[in-house]
This record gives C-alpha cells, sequence and structure tokens, in this order.
C-alpha cells in the first residue's frame, strides 16, 4: 500500500527532535504515515509490518559521526528477518553542528545497507544545527525541505536534500553556546560548569 | 598513556606493563540515551553508572590509542560504537571552530596518535565509507594523526602486536 512508514532511530525516541521531525514529515505528506520509535523490545514487530508498506523513513540524529546504535541494532536485526516485498528505504538525518554535510558518512553508510540488503534508496534529507533550528525563526527552512523530501518520495523522483541555519560560523557558535547555557541554567548547572576540563 | 580498546578479546596477544588493555565485549556497557546529561546536569560525569564511566577517562588520557572493531554498514558495530556513543562526557556541549567546521570543546583530552584497527568482510565500498568515518572521528575525537588498518579476524592478533611495536615504548 502506498504509505509511508516513519521508523524513529533517536535513543530518546518520544522526547526527541527526531520525533518533531517526523511531526513535520506527516503534516507535509500527502499519503498515509505510520510513525514507531525504535525501542529494544519491538524490532520483530517493526519488521512484519514493513511488508504492507511502499516506503520507509529513518528519522534518526548523527551520534558519534555515524549511525546511533539504536538504529545500527535495528538494521542488523532487518537484515536477519527481511519483508517479502522490499519498501523503498529514504532517510532524515540531523546533527548539532552548522555543516549539513557532516551528516553524509551516515547517509553512505544507510545507502551502504540497502545496496547491500535489496533496497532502493530513496530520498534523504540532512540537517544542520538540528539541535535547535526548530525554536528559531528559521524553522520554515526545515518544513519548505522536509516537504519536498516528501514529494520526492511520493513521486519517486529521489533526492539528496540538505537545510541549515543561514548564518556565519561564528554567529552560529554563538548562539549555541546560548543554546546550552540556558539549557543547563534549568538544571541549575552554571557556564562555568559546564566548561569544566574536568572527567568523572 | 597507552591504550588497546577492543571489541575482542585477543586471546593469546602479548601484554606489556605500559600499554593498557581493555576488552569492551566482556564489559557492561549500556546505551546512551541521549539525556545531555554529562554535558548540562553533571558535566564530564555520565549519569548510566555502569562500565563505561571507568574507560571514557582513560581514552582521554591516552595519547596512543588502538581501536580494534568489527566494521559494520561501513561503520564501527555495535560494540565500540555504543562505547563511542558513551564517551561524549569528556567532550562540553559548547561548539568552537576546528578546520573551519564547528566541532565540540574537548575537555581535558590527550591529542591522540590513533590506529584503528577495522576487521570483518569489508568490501572496497565499506573500506571507503569507513575512512571517511575515521576522518570524521579525527576531528572529533581529538587525534593528531591516524592510521586505519584493515585486517581479517584470524590476524587481529598479530595486526595488534604490529601496530603496538610501532609505538616504541
Amino acid at each position: 500500500m502506498e504509505r509511508v512508514m516513519i521508523l524513529n532511530g533517536s535513543p530518546r525516541a518520544p522526547k526527541s527532535n527526531s520525533k518533531r521531525y517526523a511531526e513535520i514529515f506527516t503534516e507535509n505528506c500527502r499519503i498515509q504515515t505510520e510513525y514507531f520509535n525504535i525501542t529494544k523490545t519491538n524490532h520483530e514487530s517493526l519488521c512484519a509490518k514493513m511488508k504492507d508498506v511502499s516506503n520507509v523513513l529513518f528519522v534518526f540524529p548523527l551520534y558519534a559521526d555515524g549511525l546511533p546504535v539504536t538504529l545500527l541494532s535495528f538494521l542488523k536485526f532487518l537484515e536477519e528477518n527481511p519483508p517479502e516485498t522490499r519498501p523503498v528505504i529514504s532517510i532524515l538525518v540531523n546533527c548539532g553542528f552548522i555543516e549539513y554535510q557532516q551528516n553524509h558518512t551516515a547517509l553512505k553508510m544507510m545507502q551502504l545497507f540497502c545496496s547491500k540488503n535489496g533496497y532502493t534508496f530513496g530520498s534523504a534529507l540532512e540537517i544542520g544545527s538540528g539541535e535547535a533550528i526548530l525554536s528559531t525563526p528559521f524553522k520554515w527552512l526545515v518544513k519548505r525541505k522536509i516537504k519536498k523530501l516528501a514529494t520526492s518520495i511520493i513521486e519517486k523522483k529521489y533526492r539528496i536534500y540538505g537545510v541549515t541555519m543561514p548564518i556565519s560560523k561564528n554567529m552560529f557558535i554563538r548562539a549555541s553556546t546560548q543554546y546550552w547555557i540556558n539549557y543547563a541554567k534549568k538544571n541549575g548547572v552554571t557556564k562555568e560548569e559546564m566548561a569544566s576540563m574536568k572527567i568523572e | 598513556m597507552n591504550l588497546i580498546l577492543s571489541d575482542n578479546p585477543l586471546n593469546g596477544l602479548k601484554r606489556k606493563e605500559n600499554v593498557h588493555f581493555i576488552d569492551l565485549s566482556a564489559l557492561k556497557i549500556a546505551n546512551c540515551i541521549g539525556c545531555f546529561g554529562c554535558w548540562t546536569k553533571t558535566p564530564g560525569r555520565c549519569v548510566i553508572r555502569d562500565d563505561a564511566v571507568k574507560v571514557y577517562p582513560l581514552i582521554a588520557k591516552s595519547d596512543h590509542i588502538i581501536y580494534v572493531s568489527r566494521v559494520k554498514y561501513g561503520g564501527y558495530d555495535t560494540i565500540m560504537k555504543t562505547m563511542l556513543e558513551r564517551s561524549i562526557p569528556i567532550q562540553q556541549a559548547f561548539i568552537r571552530l576546528h578546520h573551519n567546521e564547528t566541532h565540540h570543546v574537548q575537555r581535558d583530552v590527550a591529542p591522540k596518535k590513533a590506529t584503528i584497527i577495522a576487521y570483518g568482510d569489508i568490501d572496497k565500498g565499506e573500506k571507503e565509507i569507513f575512512r571517511q568515518l575515521i576522518a570524521r572521528n579525527a576531528y572529533n575525537m581529538n587525534f593528531q594523526s591516524y592510521s586505519v588498518v584493515f585486517t581479517e579476524q584470524d590476524a587481529l592478533v598479530k595486526t595488534v602486536e604490529n601496530e603496538v611495536k610501532k609505538w616504541n615504548v
């Protein structure tokens, strides 16, 4: 059936930015979507559902320059338990750095998974400054690209998209520093404490 | 500090007094839950108090380090990747410019001469992706220099011993 199964590979899926990106995708997708968080215990049921969908969209954050273990573990399970008919796999990956290109290795890894396992790789959207962009006036840029991503998947005109905040790197560093100071302030932690050089 | 961090027990490896060896496969290490606690609640400390908290301080201290990992989809397989994700307490939330790209500020992390020994059934395309990954890691994990060595599981012990010899320690 023509629908998109959205799988969230973030380790903190219920509270993740990936979940918010998935919601925007659903709002801007003309065909039906179904959303699931990947957990340690639902690999089997997710793989079983995959045979009924035309498209899968993995939404996940970049972790240590690659795929988060939550997603990696699921892919390994999927490799052993493939659906009878293979959906087209697309991705939406985000990182906290301003350069959306830092996601590119993760994109290549997903393409490799697809080519090794007989899936068509569809489209991709790489998001930079992904931790904060949805809380800024640049949110519309992300929405616009997610809409393009959805359309490209539906129309089978697959493409690789990228989006980030349209500001200088120095301005980004100042903004992200303030973002993190405010984040820690809610926990009663100061900028100086956050900048501690001590480990453990 | 000289450190070998391995996802394989490397049975039969010649041990040296001044080279610390950690077999990750024998440790209990949970997945990072992405809580940002190590950046914004207890800076420098992970809230999950399992074996990972003994490992990341040693990664930070090491100036010679060998990572031994099976390769999966052009990246580290689960054991090593889990440990690397749990190592973010050694960085700060704050971002700096490094090689004209944005990266996290490191805490007290020694610059590293790193060797990555990658094993498994790895074809040419997968090797290329893995090399790209290590080039990214070099910026984010404070490598001063690095080399990537591909090998078979059967040849791991010998490969590690050869690389340790090059340290002259």
